[in-house]
């Protein structure tokens, strides 16, 4: 898909946000800082999403990670003290991860440009239901940015074909919800507190 | 099931002045910018947007700076003493005083503050509260910067990357009470997200977009403001947002009396200016957005009767006036109640607030979701609402139906409320009576008072 005009040049601006971002987020040296780029990744991914027609992804990328999960990080990280790791940053695998960074960026390559060209790794036949969400996909014809029924078309199909996976997930999120104050419970303020 | 959107899209078409004005101007400029940027482009994407943009901008900040001066006003009315009146005509001039004086400021960082940080928080919370306005329904036709797909998502979505800014601000301060206070401020933030967002889902059923010139079209189309529908649904979003935009009586984190300061203690001069006026275009942008979904947004009954008396031409401005007018007018009295509330309520403390906003209002947000989507389906099978090519169509009995079913709701939910509250200590006043021994208690009580048990 070769792109023309505007859309190219908020491709490539939005590309090399994120790249430089992503790449910052690893080598800052203040776990803050590393948040932060991260946020810049993610909003910058957001801006792909409406770049891709998917607005309800791109408008849920920011309400979901960057509002919750980010600000979650950012509450973990400072309430616990982090001088250490700023101070006596420890960096001398530098070689041995240079080498395995560079074999897996070559397995990714691999993988992607062999799918590209191939449609997929096995042969399978997709159920009708998978057909179906296959071809709930925005139209790529259309120009980006207009009204369209993105978001009716994501909630009718989640909601009608893919019930039960949706159902199951959130039921997982349940699980991880209450498992995750179990954890952290504190008996003898929860006694003091009755 | 994919709907033909009858509205809309003439929104963002710039009127005919502004596009002969700049076919006009292309005369003047260089081949390499007229070969690559057809005039109509330009007017549609660069030119249009940007008069409206700064149109919108100096609206904006002025009514913040003047709710400044309205919020002095309005509580000194309310505790019956006059507020600023000597700067100017009845304090007019009071938010030039203020502004002029904070910039004049010394600028201060704290010792060993992040300074990128530090200077970065304020910026995040500012900017994050103006992008927002680009996509509020002031008024029909052109009196709207844009009208996107997911419009309400956006405004849910940089509200919370709003949050970001008070958390960066008090931990970049380098300073004890400023990292409480933020992190105070954007646990209750975040509790009450949750409230708002579920609060809103309920509204979404009936306008079937999260556009929001499709919402107040859907309002249009209905001939009706979805107060009527969802009344309980209105009770929580206002308590919802005046806690999400940490006003009183749910500003502990941010009080004079606790905390300092909160997260701003560290920040003078024109630093706080910008949090101040991020905290105030938040409240701005959130009773627009409750009028957008509840009050009808620009829309009042009769508007179009009162259009049609005057001549073809005219019809579009008189709509557009009339519209931001109304639009005006009830933010207005929204922002009325938000400081009305201050002077009114007593603080609440902080676990009472995150007990509000978990154990009260997002089950009572969760239950009003499913009440109206009941009532919605029962309405839909007895045909009292249909889908036509995907504008809902209601006829009188319809809306009887909903404004009914939307007041008999609070029935269930205080029922649920009370049986999810009704063994939590600060909800039962007697239980509360104990926290002192009772040796050392000196007043007897009354015979018909009996202590709960320990």
């Amino acid at each position: 898909m070769l792109l023309v005009g505007w859309e190219a040049v908020f491709f490539w601006i939005l590309t090399l946000v994120v790249l430089f971002a992503a790449v910052f987020t690893v080598s800052a040296r203040n776990p803050v800082h590393c948040a932060l780029f991260l946020i810049s990744t993610l909003i910058g991914m957001a801006g792909l999403f409406l770049l891709l027609r998917a607005e309800f992804v791109a408008g849920a990328q920011i309400l979901v990670y960057v509002g919750g999960i980010l600000v979650l990080f950012l509450f973990v990280l400072m309430l616990v003290n982090t001088r250490s790791e700023v101070e006596n940053p420890f960096n001398r695998q530098n070689k041995l991860g240079a080498v395995i960074a560079v074999l897996v960026g070559l397995a990714l390559l691999g993988a992607t440009t062999y799918t590209q060209q191939r449609g997929s790794f096995f042969k399978t036949r997709p159920s009708a239901d998978r057909m179906a969400i296959e071809n709930a996909r925005p139209d790529s014809n259309a120009p980006a940015g207009v009204i369209s029924a993105d978001t009716e078309t994501l909630g009718v199909t989640l909601y009608t074909r893919a019930v039960l996976p949706f159902e199951i997930a959130s039921v997982l999120l349940l699980m991880a919800i209450v498992g995750s104050v179990l954890l952290a419970r504190d008996r003898r303020q929860e006694e003091i507190y009755d | 099931m994919m709907s033909s959107w009858p509205w809309g899209l003439a929104a963002w078409v710039a009127p005919q002045w502004v596009a002969s004005l700049v076919e006009w101007l292309y005369k003047y400029l260089p081949a390499w910018v007229t070969n690559n940027l057809t005039a109509t482009d330009a007017t549609t994407f660069l030119v249009w947007p940007l008069i409206q943009i700064a149109v919108m901008l100096v609206v904006v900040l002025t009514t913040v700076a003047y709710l400044t001066l309205a919020e002095r006003k309005v509580s000194a009315w309310i505790q019956v003493r006059i507020g600023p009146n000597r700067t100017g005509p009845l304090g007019l001039l009071q938010p030039v005083a203020d502004g002029i004086k904070l910039l004049i400021k010394e600028d201060v960082i704290p010792f060993k503050a992040d300074k990128a940080v530090f200077t970065l928080a304020p910026i995040i919370s500012m900017v994050c509260a103006f992008i927002v306005l680009a996509v509020l329904p002031y008024g029909p036709h052109y009196a709207s910067i844009t009208d996107i797909n997911i419009g309400l998502l956006l405004i849910l979505s940089i509200s919370s990357v709003g949050v970001l800014g008070i958390i960066l601000g008090g931990w970049a301060s380098n300073s004890k009470y400023p990292l409480l206070g933020a992190l105070r401020s954007s646990a209750q933030m975040v509790s009450y997200e949750a409230a708002i967002g579920l609060t809103v889902v309920s509204a979404l059923i009936f306008t079937r977009t999260f556009s929001m010139q499709g919402i107040v079209e859907a309002q249009r189309s209905l001939g009706v403001w979805f107060i009527l529908f969802l009344f309980p649904s209105f009770i929580i979003f206002l308590v919802s947002v005046v806690a999400e935009t940490n006003r009183a009586p749910f500003d502990l984190a941010e009080a004079e009396s606790e905390l300092v300061g909160g997260f701003h203690t560290e920040y003078s001069g024109f630093r706080f200016s910008i949090f101040f006026i991020a905290e105030y275009t938040n409240m701005v942008v959130v009773s627009a957005v409750g009028t957008t979904l509840y009050l009808g947004g620009w829309y009042v009954p009769g508007m179009d009767a009162i259009a049609a008396q005057f001549p073809e031409a005219y019809r579009e401005v008189v709509l557009t006036l009339i519209g931001v007018i109304a639009f005006a007018i009830k933010c207005g009295i929204i922002l009325y109640l938000f400081i009305w509330m201050r002077w009114t309520f007593p603080r609440y403390r902080y676990d009472q607030l995150m007990e509000l906003g978990w154990k009260w209002l997002m089950p009572a947000a969760l239950a009003n979701i499913v009440l109206t989507a009941t009532a919605f389906v029962i309405g839909k099978e007895l045909g009292w609402v249909r889908s036509v090519s995907g504008t809902l169509e209601m006829d009188w009995q319809g809306k009887v139906f909903f404004t009914v079913t939307g007041f008999l709701s609070t029935f269930p939910i205080l029922a649920l409320l009370n049986a999810i509250n009704r063994n939590s200590r600060s909800f039962n006043l007697r239980a509360q009576r104990t926290t002192i021994p009772v040796s050392t208690r000196k007043a007897r009580l009354s015979p018909s008072v009996k202590p709960a048990s320990t």
